[in-house]
Order: structure tokens, then sequence, then C-alpha cells
């Protein structure tokens, strides 16, 4: 049963709908009074998290979701991003900009370091239900 | 869902070859910016301008193909400007250091007198 501050969001596996996440997160942020900047900062890691869901953890299976989940309480948003897949077995490194443009190292990692840099905090955890979660936090501030 | 093809005006600017970008930037990108890179490759530009739509979305998809254009630039000895990035996305690509290859402008005015003033 979800609190009456609690929105889920549960979307087809498919790259595109991160949009539909990102569009309800941001009225969800909007209403509880984040700025438009922070707001920003929410979409891109949210759309990020979703993506990963979708090509890492579920590996594009059609019949898979992703869930989203938003709630706000103690002046802190926290979002949770599940699929179905196993998880991180390490994390990635950050990208190196100039090893990509030399062709040294694959253009990829860009989106965990976006969460990781825009987010307050975000932790990659296995759940009791056999399935990964993204979970995202940024606290309400001034 | 699905993303429409970006729209890319090429257009000449003096020495400035301008890729004008319409839509959103993904990895759904890849084709049309490459296609149209490759276009305005024919007329050997030292100067590049991309310009982006300030309300369009951009993602780590389409942050790799940028990137992908960028050391194609750097092979071929140019010169790369950017605008029409919203707020976010300037401290985004400052993030994750496209600003070590590209200089980032405000306003398509500036982005063409500073790159024209280039030797």
């Amino acid at each position: 049963m979800l609190d009456d501050q609690t929105v889920e969001l549960n979307l087809p596996s498919k790259i595109g709908y991160e949009r539909i996440a990102i569009g309800g997160l941001a009225a969800f942020a909007k209403s509880v009074g984040f700025s438009s900047s922070r707001i920003e900062d929410l979409k891109t890691s949210v759309a990020e998290a979703c993506i990963n869901a979708m090509q890492h953890g579920n590996k594009g299976k059609p019949d898979a979701r992703v869930l989203v989940a938003i709630s706000f309480q103690e002046n802190t948003l926290r979002i949770s991003v599940f699929d179905e897949g196993e998880g991180l077995k390490a994390q990635p490194k950050d990208p190196d900009i100039e090893r990509i443009i030399e062709n040294l190292d694959p253009p990829v990692g860009f989106g965990v370091f976006l969460m990781k840099r825009l987010m307050d905090e975000v932790e990659f955890n296995r759940t009791s239900n056999h399935r990964h979660e993204v979970r995202m936090m940024m606290k309400l501030t001034g | 869902m699905n993303q429409r093809p970006n729209e890319i005006k090429i257009e000449s600017h003096g020495d400035i070859i301008l890729l004008d970008i319409r839509g959103d930037v993904t990895a759904f990108s890849e084709l049309s910016l490459n296609s149209a890179y490759n276009s305005a490759k024919e007329s050997s530009p030292k100067k590049l301008l991309l310009k982006f739509e300030e309300a369009a979305y951009i993602n780590s998809g389409g942050i790799a193909v940028l990137i992908q254009v960028l050391a194609q630039t750097k092979r071929n000895n140019q010169k790369i400007g950017i605008t029409g990035l919203s707020d976010h996305f300037k401290k985004v690509f400052n993030m994750v250091g496209i600003t070590k290859f590209a200089t980032i402008y405000p306003t398509l005015q500036d982005a063409l007198s500073a790159m024209s003033a280039m030797s």
C-alpha cells in the first residue's frame, strides 16, 4: 500500500519512456518547492537511471518493466528506479573524455557519472524480490 | 515512444560552418549528426559551430554521439564552438569535459563574432 506522498510510475522497458518518468518527476518536484535548476538535475539523473535500467538491467527484454517510485518526506525527495536485472558487478569508472576522444576508451559511463554528480546521494542495491534498485536522494534547501 | 530524426540545417557564415540542430540529442541522433558532419566536411571547414535548441532533451547517449563528433573535429584540426544550450546543459557539458575540446558561447551572435575573429 502506497502512502499519500509516494508516486509510482510503471514504464515499458523501451528507450524514450524515461521521458514519461521525468515529466511526472518534474511536476512532483515543482509541487514540493524545488527550484527549476534542481529540477533539471533531477530530470537528467532519473532519465539516466531509467535508460540504464532499460538497456543494462532489463537488457531489452520486451516484457520487462521499469518501476520509478518518487516520494517526499522530511524535506527530502527520494527516487528509486527498479529493473529486473542483476545490477552492477562493479561501479563503472568515471569517463575520461581525453581517452575517449583519442579512441582509447569507449564513450560510456556518463549516465552513472551524471547521477552521482547531480544528486545528493546515489546507491545501487539488490532488493529482496530479485530486482535491482538505483536509489537517489535530493534535499530541498533554502 | 519514437524519437523524430533530427533536422539539421547546414549554413556557411564566412569561414564557419554552422550545424543548426533541431530536436532532442540522444543515441538516435548518431546517424543525422554524423551525416551532417560529413556533409559539412566536404567544404573542409576549419571552424564548426553546433547550435542546439535550448529546450532540447540531451541524454548520455547524445553526449556520447557529440563526443564522437568532437573526436573527428580534433583529428581534422577543426575549431569547434557550441551554442544554444540551456544553463543546465552548459553545466552538464562542463562536468563531462566537453568544454576541454569545444567552446560554449551564450548566443549565436557571440559565437559567430568570436569564431570569425579566430585565425
